[in-house]
């Protein structure tokens, strides 16, 4: 059994989405932002996040964060209403090669360190999911 | 309502992810030799929304070759491996390419959990060692020109990249891998979720348009042979192309309903130009009680203005 184990680990398919992530976004430029949730876009074919995030300073600069398809979340039940606005979030990103204050949402949480988790809980979710 | 959970989806997804099998009211079981259902007016019943998400490859991998089908222990254990390598919300290798190309948490993800029901190793049943053909010489080149496609324009990106279609056959993605079919008398309707296709097959024996006109989703005709409906679909535009297939691709698809979950989907690539010999892959399709949503893609597609302004800044940095 452990030999299987062995083999298979090399079966699991390649990540395949709907456009080439390291085309859009720079590996080598890493950023957490933290900010508060101004705007979700849950829009196909991906969502978008707007959050405020405040510099040292106190100025304020909106980025736009992308996230994946919402169908699957309409599915477990969740809308764009499911995370409100004014939601503080902690999002681990890669910034947008354009230069522009975009990123990919590689990873959200909360300040207290949980990981955002959508579905399974909303009114309609699929339990199973 | 909780929306924040200390474990990700993948491992709450251990107790079972599974696409669930649906009693058809007043119908009999298809399985135990007991009469598949059937249309009010006689033809057997396809209808229903049906998954494609599995997380069994497309083709062998050659760990596994000279081995067609897993037991189910081993099946279990692809599962379990699988599903620790493709969470997305694991974070080593962070700064890396594999962490970027996952691009999201996990939740936003649906490429299934469990092998196809038949446990077979590779999507693709024939030829016998799981594998796509090799390309023909044109085949090659062809496929060489294609992957050198940069970001020039977006007519260099994929037509699902660009939000036009994901085309035929039906293969299982990342997420929206759902499936509509229905029937009416003397036509199949089939409704595709991503990109939200939808093809109006007729039955009645018409012949093929002519092949002067070419279409993203070829020109389709249907017949019963037996209780399988037979797709054939030839006439597609050169702008389409199913893993270098050219516009003489002859599509042929089958649908059969072999118990009350599944319908038996099967499609054979036949198209002399790109590969040296047809083709065929199996991909069980299993009813789910999930809604199909709209998938409107091309509105909502900053991807594409993101990886062209991207291109053109690493132009200039150059």
């Amino acid at each position: 059994m452990a030999m299987v184990g062995v083999v298979l680990l090399h079966v699991a398919p390649p990540v395949r989405a709907h456009h080439a992530f390291a085309a859009e976004f720079d590996v080598s430029k890493p950023l957490k932002l933290e900010g508060t949730l101004v705007k979700w876009e849950m829009i196909n074919p991906h969502s978008w996040f707007h959050i405020d995030v405040k510099a040292p300073d106190g100025t304020v600069v909106t980025w736009m964060i992308e996230g994946g398809s919402p169908n699957q979340l309409i599915r477990l039940g969740v809308t764009k209403h499911t995370i409100p606005v004014g939601t503080p979030l902690i999002v681990e990103t890669y910034l947008a090669k354009d230069g522009t204050n975009k990123a990919v949402g590689r990873n959200f949480t909360l300040p207290d360190g949980r990981r955002l988790f959508l579905g399974g809980s909303a009114p309609g979710a699929n339990p199973n999911k | 309502m909780a929306i924040f959970e200390r474990r990700s989806k993948v491992l709450g997804a251990a107790a079972g992810v599974v696409l669930v099998s649906v009693t058809l009211a007043g119908q009999a079981p298809a399985s135990h030799g007991k009469p598949l259902p059937r249309t009010a007016w006689g033809d057997p019943d396809l209808q229903g929304i049906w998954s494609i998400a599995t997380i069994t490859p497309f083709e062998r991998p050659a760990t596994l070759a000279g081995k067609p089908v897993l037991t189910e222990e081993e099946a279990a254990e692809l599962e379990k491996q699988t599903l620790k390598t493709s969470n997305q919300d694991r974070r080593d290798g962070a700064g890396t390419d594999v962490d970027l190309a996952r691009a999201y948490n996990d939740f936003w993800w649906d490429r299934g959990t469990k092998v196809v029901s038949t446990r077979q190793t590779s999507l693709v049943v024939d030829p016998p060692d799981g594998r796509v053909p090799a390309f023909t010489v044109e085949g090659q080149k062809r496929a060489t020109a294609r992957a050198a496609r940069g970001y020039d324009s977006w007519e260099d990106r994929s037509l699902w990249e660009r939000c036009i279609t994901r085309g035929l056959p039906m293969i299982p993605g990342p997420y929206n891998n759902n499936y509509q079919i229905l029937q009416t008398p003397g036509y199949v309707v089939i409704l595709h979720e991503m990109i939200h296709d939808a093809r109006i097959i007729p039955l009645d024996g018409r012949p093929h348009i002519s092949p002067a006109i070419r279409q993203w989703f070829g020109d389709s005709r249907g017949r019963w042979e037996g209780n399988t409906l037979v797709v054939d679909t030839k006439h597609f535009t050169d702008k389409v192309s199913f893993r270098g297939s050219t516009e003489d691709l002859h599509l042929i698809e089958r649908f059969t309903r072999t118990d009350a979950s599944t319908v038996r989907y099967e499609f054979t690539i036949d198209d002399p130009k790109t590969f040296t010999k047809k083709w065929t892959a199996a991909i069980p399709m299993t009813n789910t009680d999930e809604q199909i949503f709209e998938y409107a893609c091309h509105e909502g597609n900053y991807g594409m203005v993101n990886l062209l302004k991207g291109a053109r800044v690493l132009e200039q940095s150059k």
